[in-house]
């Protein structure tokens, strides 16, 4: 990984301060993995192998509901963290597919890496809480609107908060996510400015 | 009567269910693996064995057909299995874990396996290559998401009476293997 890309990872940790060589260490510890548009990063019934911290493009994490079609839960993008947390953390089989929606570069750290990190750098259960505090807000808003708000205020309220990146992805995804058919997000597009 | 529409995504779910299953199975202790439910019937080795036989005669007839299918650059898309190729197979496919129809397995499709010599080993080698051939159809299901699989047909290990394009035959060997994962459920039960 060049200087620059290890500058943004390290921007996804600002609460962790490092030595140099403990600097080195921590960067030996993310691998860069490749992916092309639709390539599935981790599949259903596979155990999630990373944590990753995403460089390029766009991730969809979904379940397959009974009828076989995808329920989108989340996304990943540029700059966020991404991965099947539940299933790397236990080491359970996932429960739910991750897909790479556009040709995409992460890095990824192994699980015994990743926890070893909060055993050598305090630092870095700072960071955890913060992380895990700001996850568990992000979750129980969307839960809030996703129960509250009419579709056409999910739809506004997602748009004007979603990264560009993120609005050119296929339709229907977003329209998963939202809890609409693709035909209502569709409708919405073209009828509402946000 | 309801569409059958194949997307890889749930095949490969489903697929991953079964390798993690058989993973499971071979952990079993020789004598359960060995010992058939009665004396005509399969025990479970033979029944990966049968799986083995009956995946190996699709191995080149997949190579081939996803060497000639083009590659395309869109999103995979569901597959609608076509009325004949579903009515195959749904023939195979259980229902709330029971098998539907019995069927007679055909000579070709028969386990060559000698009861009597049955080692650990032999029963080792049996389950690797079961993981071999499937890993090789979970490969193929991956591959077949960046190729245009509607064109090229696959003529079926039951003869040319049935012809599949990719998809359909990815789900009727899915469900060939989930109707014989239920008979080892019936087996350990």
């Amino acid at each position: 990984m060049n200087d620059e890309t290890f500058l943004r990872l390290k921007q996804f940790f600002p609460q962790v301060n490092f030595e140099k060589e403990e600097e080195n260490y921590f960067r030996s510890l993310w691998k860069p993995k490749t992916f092309n548009q639709y390539d599935l990063i981790t599949e259903a019934g596979a155990i999630e192998r990373y944590f990753y911290f995403v460089l390029e493009g766009v991730q969809a994490i979904y379940i397959l509901n009974e009828k076989g079609e995808k329920v989108v839960l989340g996304f990943s993008y540029s700059g966020s963290p991404s991965g099947v947390f539940d299933s790397f953390i236990s080491k359970q089989q996932s429960h739910t597919f991750l897909e790479a929606l556009k040709p995409s570069k992460l890095l990824g750290i192994s699980l015994t890496d990743y926890q070893g990190l909060f055993q050598k750098f305090p630092d870095f259960n700072i960071w955890g809480r913060l992380f895990f505090q700001e996850i568990l807000f992000g979750r129980l808003h969307r839960e809030v609107e996703l129960l509250t708000l009419s579709a056409e205020q999910r739809y506004v309220t997602f748009m004007q908060r979603c990264p560009d990146e993120l609005k050119v992805i296929p339709q229907k995804y977003l329209a998963s996510y939202l809890n609409m058919k693709p035909e209502t997000f569709s409708r919405l597009r073209s009828s509402i400015s946000y | 009567m309801a569409a059958l529409v194949l997307t890889s995504e749930n095949q490969i779910q489903r697929l991953n269910h079964i390798l993690n299953t058989v993973k499971k199975h071979q952990t079993l202790d020789v004598t359960t693996l060995k010992t058939p439910p009665n004396p005509k019937a399969w025990n479970i080795v033979e029944i990966i064995a049968h799986l083995n036989v009956a995946y190996g005669k699709y191995v080149e007839k997949i190579n081939d057909t996803l060497a000639k299918s083009a590659d395309i650059d869109k999103e995979p898309d569901g597959f609608k299995a076509r009325r004949w190729q579903k009515f195959v197979i749904e023939g195979q496919q259980p229902k709330n874990g029971v098998r539907k129809m019995k069927m007679k397995t055909l000579k070709r499709f028969e386990p060559l396996l000698d009861k009597n010599e049955l080692t650990g080993e032999k029963i080792d080698e049996v389950f690797d290559a079961f993981f071999e051939l499937h890993n090789h159809l979970k490969q193929s299901i991956l591959k077949s998401r960046n190729k245009d699989v509607s064109k090229i047909k696959v003529t079926s290990a039951i003869g040319p009476v049935v012809k599949f394009y990719l998809p359909e035959a990815f789900e009727f060997l899915l469900c060939h293997l989930e109707r014989h994962m239920v008979q080892i459920d019936e087996i350990l039960a």
